[in-house]
């Protein structure tokens, strides 16, 4: 998801430790829903694309045209049974961007977005905490909160949490959370997330 | 009547599990031998594990005839480089290669789960797991195959220590010492070779040492075999020949096979 | 998809040197979503037998209170506490009664016998075929792992404690690799001087 001091990409990993945040090139972030193979190969094909745009033209890749060639490649192979759900995030002349494109063709613009099995469950929560102005550590709580939601609910999701941060000078990597260890005990001392855990039952003290 | 189609099955499940552990300075990729087509066991001795280079082992497990055509065309692969380059391929770039490799075939996939292991140029110990299409990560450990549902959990209990707490004021350790993980190998098969019909026979284990890891204790170890390869530099070989194998990738490390009998039933 | 998979869950039992224990996760669940975690699937049938259930969740309700019903007519009946053997024989007979329309559950039985304080397991599949197994018995969506671990983590005449361990770490550990079954644990431990319950911390993903 992203703001306008900056963008937040959370996302989930489920097969236990894979990376579901492929980090493309300094600028730009991918996150991988459905296929993993489909999602972790062109996503590497891509940032190979971006590094020859940015040694042929002298100028990096603006994100809106890198989440368009991955766009039309994936359009290119509809039918054939390619299946990817992603997000590419990032930071251009233009600020901050971010595109939801899956391997049906469709491809979106917009500030908040939430993809894979999940996803409703992480919708619910980021749709009654955004703000176009929320600060870098609510959003990121935001974030971090919203795949903890669909970590519990979802039995397809889990584990642990990557979440980064794009800002002007490229992403950060803000931490992994283990998803169990923020139920019990909350994510430890980060700015913007309140003291002990996010679990019902421990938040109401009965357990 | 309805009208029913039928249509060529090109690919058949060959039973059996892979299993790839690494450590701090030597890695362990183990497969059963037993290859087996529904109830019907095929052969009693079929190697799942094959040595790459001198550093890298392959693990294939799945549909058996793509699995060694597969083994064949990555070796081809490997033996070109070394041509061209007059070096072995590193492991992390065998490992990008196999991907492309499988994705090059993602409309008609190898119907085989991977697992590469050995030593990587900094000489650590390295596992990489594949799906059948070419996704991949380095892991600690993995299993794959039949009995990767009945080995994984028991893996992440003895090798992650999951759910164990830590000794007070310690932690756990990050990785085990060699005869702690050959053990934990070979429960891990007799385990599944109880509770699964299709894991049995025989149990292959590669060892793989980094350079500067004694090999003494491994040798003593009953049914252990040296693997020379084609890369292999002497043991007490002079410092300048030592350093001119080094200069062209060759580092000295030592890969060793353990063969163990498991439960023919 | 299975009906045996549509709520979730997993049990197991454990026989130990003059003990047994059994304990379950405590997922409920629709298909992939989590409805509630503190669905216990163990129930006490006498002071010294446990009877756990994994599969569709009305079902182990409608059972749990069946068996109670039943038990109950035993206890009059006869005059005395049912044996571990016969209350699995009225588990396979009350199973198979609806042979050609079964309930969608998989017991599992735990319990000390009377006399001898014998520790008796047992299981038996939908239409109540019976395991008597000696060491271990599991069921539910996690029973490839649950084979997997006990094989490798139990051994014959574990104490009380030590049987406490082993079981939770097998339980515990092969939940985690299911999507289905986890969000906490529940264990119980039956002795001839007394039984303990005890819910673990286990991971809630």
């Amino acid at each position: 998801m992203s703001l306008s001091n900056g963008a937040i990409l959370p996302a989930t990993l489920a097969s236990g430790t894979v990376k579901k945040v492929i980090e493309i090139n300094k600028f730009l972030l991918g996150t991988m829903a459905g296929g993993a193979a489909d999602c972790q190969y062109w996503e590497t094909y891509l940032g190979i694309q971006c590094r020859l745009h940015e040694l042929r033209n002298r100028e990096r890749i603006s994100v809106a045209a890198a989440s368009k060639y991955l766009s039309n490649l994936v359009y290119s192979y509809k039918g054939m049974g390619l299946s990817m759900g992603t997000m590419i995030c990032g930071w251009d002349k233009t600020g901050p961007a971010l595109f939801y494109v899956d391997s049906d063709g469709t491809r979106l613009k917009g500030d908040l977005f939430s993809v894979g099995s999940g996803s409703t469950f992480a919708y619910g929560v980021l749709d009654q905490g955004y703000h176009w102005d929320l600060s870098d550590e609510d959003a990121q709580e935001l974030g971090r909160r919203s795949i903890y939601a669909a970590g519990h609910r979802d039995a397809f999701s889990g584990n642990t949490i990557n979440l980064y941060h794009v800002r002007e000078a490229g992403w950060e990597f803000i931490g992994n959370y283990d998803v169990t260890k923020m139920h019990y005990d909350g994510p430890g001392d980060v700015p913007g997330a309140p003291v002990g855990g996010y679990g019902y039952d421990v938040r109401i003290k009965t357990v | 009547m309805p009208h029913q189609e039928r249509r060529f099955n090109p690919y058949t499940e060959n039973g059996g599990t892979i299993l790839a552990i690494a450590g701090e300075d030597f890695t362990v990729i183990a497969g059963d031998t037993r290859q087996s087509e529904g109830y019907n066991i095929q052969t009693r001795y079929a190697p799942k594990v094959f040595r790459l280079t001198d550093k890298a082992v392959l693990a294939v497990n799945g549909f058996a005839a793509d699995g060694n055509m597969f083994v064949q065309k990555v070796q081809q692969r490997l033996e070109w480089y070394a041509h061209a380059h007059n070096k072995p391929m590193p492991l992390k770039a065998i490992a990008r290669l196999i991907q492309t490799m499988l994705y090059a075939k993602r409309f008609f996939p190898y119907y085989v789960y991977n697992i590469l292991g050995g030593i990587e140029e900094d000489g650590s110990g390295a596992v990489y797991s594949f799906d059948p299409v070419g996704s991949y990560e380095r892991e600690a450990c993995r299993a794959a195959g039949a009995a990767q549902s009945l080995v994984q959990p028991f893996l992440d209990n003895q090798i992650y220590f999951k759910n164990q707490l830590p000794p007070p004021g310690g932690a756990h350790p990050r990785h085990l010492p060699l005869n702690d993980v050959l053990s934990l190998v070979i429960d891990s098969f007799t385990g599944a070779t109880e509770r699964h019909i299709e894991v049995g026979d025989g149990l292959e284990i590669y060892i793989v040492l980094a350079p500067n890891k004694s090999s003494v204790e491994l040798e003593r170890l009953p049914g252990v075999k040296r693997i020379q390869g084609t890369f292999d530099i002497a043991g007490d070989a002079s410092p300048d020949v030592t350093a001119a194998a080094a200069a062209v990738g060759v580092t000295g490390e030592k890969m060793f096979v353990m063969r163990r009998e498991l439960k023919k039933d | 998809m299975s009906i045996m998979e549509y709520n979730g869950g997993s049990v197991v039992a454990m026989v130990g040197k003059n003990c047994v224990a059994i304990a379950s996760d405590l997922r409920l669940g629709n298909q992939a979503l989590t409805i509630a975690t503190n669905f216990e699937k163990v129930f006490p049938v006498t002071d010294r037998i446990m009877l756990g259930m994994a599969g569709l969740a009305s079902d182990v309700l409608t059972l749990r209170d069946r068996f109670r019903l039943l038990v109950n007519m035993y206890t009059i009946k006869e005059e005395r506490e049912i044996e571990p053997e016969t209350f699995a024989h009225l588990v396979s007979s009350t199973l198979y009664e609806k042979r050609f329309g079964p309930y969608f559950i998989e017991p599992i039985i735990a319990g000390l016998s009377k006399g001898s304080n014998k520790p008796f397991i047992a299981s038996t599949d939908v239409i109540g075929c019976i395991n008597f197994a000696k060491g271990f018995v599991v069921c539910g969506t996690a029973t490839d792992k649950l084979f997997g671990v006990a094989e490798s983590l139990w051994e014959p005449d574990l104490e009380p404690e030590d049987l406490f361990e082993t079981i939770s770490q097998t339980l515990m550990n092969a939940v985690d690799r299911d999507a289905f079954s986890g969000w906490g644990v529940v264990v119980h431990v039956i002795t001839p001087e007394k039984a303990f319950t005890r819910y673990l911390r286990a991971r809630m993903d």
